[in-house]
């Protein structure tokens, strides 16, 4: 994939996000205008980048966590040690899907598409999160970030840290309003070929997950199922909801452009926090991939602290 | 079809319940060399504690 034309790249931030609001006390309209130019030719720098390591990660990382399977029932692998490996690709996969969802591997009418869905279809399967569910939501939370209503993540919300965390978990309890419930209401707002495609995979990957849990459990590897897909998959699923979710849009008041996400310095550091420390690139321009976000922030620092941005955290 | 589907969610925490978590039970009990009150057998002990608890998740909609 080559760089794209500027034209390209405004086309997919007007997407991304049809409003451009700007801080009250941001600069004039001329100014903005510039620095919007500016921004955009950051960020078509850091776009169509090659994106063969995404789909080499995805697969093969699939691939090595079907055989944790085999390795833990034959007592090849301690089960801490599939447990460690297991949690690591689950909450990886999310990133690697994360690029499929935005289409950065191949777009519609490429011929590489069938690659971009097969990432995303793969990755998601340890967190028993279907890529339909997964990318319709996703792009959901992007059109309408921090709307209480309308983003998908909104749930995630929580005044500290700490509230966070254990929110994530509460969010998943089957009656208790939270992630999926929010889920379900938008799916049936939406009610669309896609949305109910997305509901219907979920359930089938749910109910397939579920027997594959009852008959291995049920055939003596109860321990095994435990440690290398239940165990990892939820503590997966709150540290991608942590670090995607609460930690860029903490305190989620705002909806602006450029004001939705915020920069943050997290104590994990930029790899360990999935590269969300600089997930306003993300959200201002969804085709830099998530490796390149990090790089084009430094280079759009200035631009961006010229926009009344709080850049000071990095 | 999608009446059966929301009965057999809405009674899920159940079914994990004796389906995963008496199993799990019963091999942690084991694995600990824990003798389960009152004689019972490890799975035994495993069934009643998973669907217990998966019972009251259904009740209450939360595992908590």
């Amino acid at each position: 994939m080559s760089a794209q034309p500027l034209e390209t790249v405004a086309g997919r931030a007007a997407d991304a996000a049809p409003e451009v609001r700007t801080p009250a006390a941001g600069p004039a309209r001329d100014e903005r205008r510039q620095l919007l130019l500016r921004e955009r030719e950051i960020a078509a720098r850091h776009m169509g980048v090659p994106m063969w390591g995404y789909s080499v990660a995805a697969l093969g990382g699939f691939a090595l966590w079907v055989a944790l399977f085999p390795l833990a029932m034959a007592g090849i692998i301690p089960l801490w040690l599939g447990f460690l490996v297991s949690a690591t690709l689950a909450t990886g996969g999310y990133v690697t899907s994360h690029e499929a969802m935005h289409s950065n591997i191949a777009r519609k009418g490429e011929p590489l598409r069938w690659l971009n869905e097969l990432v995303g279809q793969v990755s998601t399967i340890p967190l028993i999160f279907p890529f339909s569910m997964a990318r319709i939501m996703h792009l959901q939370h992007h059109y309408h970030c921090n709307d209480p209503l309308r983003d998908p993540d909104y749930p995630d919300e929580a005044p500290s840290a700490w509230q966070a965390i254990v929110k994530t978990w509460l969010n998943r309890q089957p009656r208790n309003g939270g992630s999926i419930h929010h889920y379900k209401r938008i799916l049936a707002e939406l009610d669309s070929p896609a949305s109910r495609r997305a509901q219907r995979d979920t359930a089938l990957l749910q109910l397939g997950a579920m027997a594959f849990f009852f008959a291995m459990a049920w055939s003596g590897y109860a321990l095994v199922i435990a440690a290398i897909w239940w165990l990892p998959r939820h503590i997966a699923l709150s540290y991608i909801r942590f670090y995607l979710s609460w930690a860029p849009h903490h305190p989620r008041t705002k909806q602006g452009r450029y004001e939705n996400t915020k920069v943050f310095k997290s104590r994990l550091g930029h790899i360990m926090s999935m590269g969300m420390e600089t997930h306003l690139v993300h959200h201002l321009y969804p085709s830099i991939p998530n490796h390149r976000t990090k790089a084009a922030y430094f280079e759009m620092r200035d631009v961006l602290a010229a926009r009344g941005i709080d850049v000071s955290p990095l | 079809m999608q009446q059966a589907l929301k009965g057999i969610f809405f009674v899920m925490p159940l079914l994990f319940g004796i389906g995963f978590i008496a199993p799990v039970t019963a091999e942690l009990i084991v694995l600990a060399g824990i003798a389960p009150p009152l004689a019972l057998s490890p799975l035994a002990a495993g069934l009643i504690f998973g669907s217990l608890w998966g019972g009251y998740a259904t009740i209450k909609g939360s595992w908590l």
